[in-house]
């Protein structure tokens, strides 16, 4: 139990006007999870509570071996955070903060948070109240980076940032994960970043978990099927279809379980059958799930 | 105190400089102006106050109000340190900012009334009374910053400790036991003043610790 950087067993966490309930999931040492959920679906919530911020009502959640949050001072020695909502003191410098977290964690790396500094552009001795907002997002990793943690939460870390200074941060992450022992959680509603960098995906929707697996799985087992239909002949009923549009005798099937036994039962009017992409997986995953709870 | 909270509170008085800096030295302009005559000393008093005033309402705002909404809070609870580590950093890295200010300012107010002939010597037992009262009142301010999740409540503590000030001193001034000798040539350390100085540490204890025992096991920070 303890080997995992973070365990999380039916965590609830009620507000007055949101639930976060029966959440579970589990990274592994060196495993990137994208999670993935809309606006509002409790990401950030459930990313503050693995980092102590705010205390579960049920359920138990362990980061790094530690429980959270009793032992979260403990654990947050070995974790960078870094939040696209997260600002740094308003009043001082990122050269000032830099020295500041030189003088809080051992492991601070001077020679590559120098290389960060260089690489993201930024200048130590400007004051953080007048960074843009990208360029807080890069002096945030930064300074979750050079500490050289095991394990980095991110939560929506690419959200309002420019192309190029998205591409920058991505890069970084994609350096972050040659080391096989550190792990990441990144948090986003943009799939293209998540499909990019993880190995892992979790689906969140109204502060439910969707659905948690290999991308690649994902990737695989969801599939669009398409059937051009002869006048008077009917498809027969298929198992595992998620989604069914019909537009005369053309029919677009969607499935979360594809096989080519799959492709078989569907006949031989089938026309193609296509990969969907993470977000076309997530958008039908979401909607599939709130049919199936009756939302 | 591990090293987390020892740093917070050496951040406390890096980022505070300033507002300590400008409320210590508006304290001695204070002071010398109430020393160049009776409507200097009505000026420089009422600066004098102003100055501890706002130095404390300055340290509410930016200290605990602000890192909050601009989500600096996010930050600093991200280092390795619990919630009461992060509530013990906040209340004695500010009280230490407010420390400084008040120390020079009130040093001077009674300075100024031991060295300067033609202010009473009796007005010392006020001085201090209204010194700590000062502070307690800080305390207050700080107290309710912190267990305050929002703005309005935050904006109401201050409201209302500010109106404390005009309230203590119209009340406290006219106690025979202070009226009597406030303006002897020495000063008399009567019970009223030593009742007066009770209630006001018993404010200020209460102020400071209450923190340590609601906000440091609050369950949710943010």
């Amino acid at each position: 139990m303890n080997d995992k950087h973070i365990e999380m067993r039916g965590v609830r966490k009620n507000f007055r006007f949101f639930t976060l309930d029966e959440v579970s999931l589990e990274l592994e040492p060196g495993q990137i999870m994208g999670f993935v959920g809309p606006n509002g679906a409790g990401k950030s919530t459930t990313l503050r509570l693995m980092m102590g911020m705010i205390t579960p009502d049920a359920g138990e959640i362990r980061v790094l071996g530690h429980e959270i949050p009793r032992a979260q001072a403990v654990a947050k020695r070995d974790i960078g955070f870094v939040s696209a909502e997260m600002r740094l003191l308003p009043h001082a410098t990122l050269g000032w903060h830099m020295e500041f977290m030189r003088s809080i964690y051992p492991e601070w790396d001077g020679s590559y948070a120098a290389t960060l500094v260089k690489r993201f552009n930024l200048r130590p001795a400007q004051n953080a109240r007048s960074l843009s907002l990208g360029e807080h997002v890069k002096a945030t990793l930064l300074l979750a980076l050079a500490r050289r943690p095991r394990l980095l939460i991110l939560d929506e870390p690419t959200t309002g940032l420019d192309p190029v200074a998205r591409h920058e941060v991505i890069s970084e992450l994609m350096d972050v994960l040659r080391d096989e022992s550190r792990s990441i959680l990144f948090s986003s509603h943009n799939t293209v970043d998540v499909e990019r960098i993880s190995d892992t995906i979790t689906f969140i929707d109204r502060g439910r978990i969707v659905e948690s697996g290999d991308k690649e799985q994902f990737l695989d087992r969801w599939r669009r099927i398409h059937v051009q239909l002869p006048p008077g002949a009917t498809l027969p009923e298929l198992p595992n279809i998620v989604k069914r549009e019909a537009d005369g005798h053309f029919i677009t099937l969607i499935t979360n379980q594809y096989s080519d036994g799959l492709k078989n039962l569907a006949g031989p009017h089938v026309t193609q059958v296509q990969r969907m992409n993470l977000e076309e997986i997530f958008v039908a995953n979401v909607v599939y799930n709130r049919e199936t709870r009756g939302q | 105190m591990n090293i987390v909270t020892r740093k917070l509170i050496a951040k406390e008085l890096y980022v505070n400089r300033w507002f300590v800096a400008g409320g210590a030295a508006s304290g001695v302009i204070s002071i010398l102006l109430a020393a160049t005559g009776k409507m200097g000393f009505n000026v420089g008093a009422l600066t004098w106050l102003t100055a501890i005033i706002a130095t404390g309402v300055m340290l509410g705002i930016y200290g605990v109000m602000n890192e909050r909404k601009e989500h600096a809070l996010q930050f600093v609870l991200s280092l390795p340190l619990s919630i009461a580590d992060y509530v013990r950093a906040k209340m004695l890295g500010l009280s230490a900012c407010f420390l400084v200010m008040w120390l020079v300012s009130s040093g001077a107010a009674l300075l100024l009334v031991y060295w300067k002939e033609s202010i009473p010597d009796g007005i010392a037992p006020y001085t201090v009374l209204l010194c700590l009262f000062m502070l307690a009142n800080f305390m207050v301010v700080l107290c309710g910053s912190i267990h305050a999740q929002s703005e309005a409540l935050t904006s109401a503590v201050i409201v209302v400790t500010n109106m404390g000030v005009s309230i203590f001193m119209f009340t406290v001034a006219p106690l025979p036991g202070i009226e009597k000798y406030m303006w002897g040539p020495t000063p008399v350390w009567t019970s009223t003043f030593w009742t007066v100085l009770g209630c006001e540490l018993a404010v200020l204890v209460v102020a400071f610790t209450l923190p340590f025992f609601l906000a440091a096991r609050r369950r949710d920070f943010l």
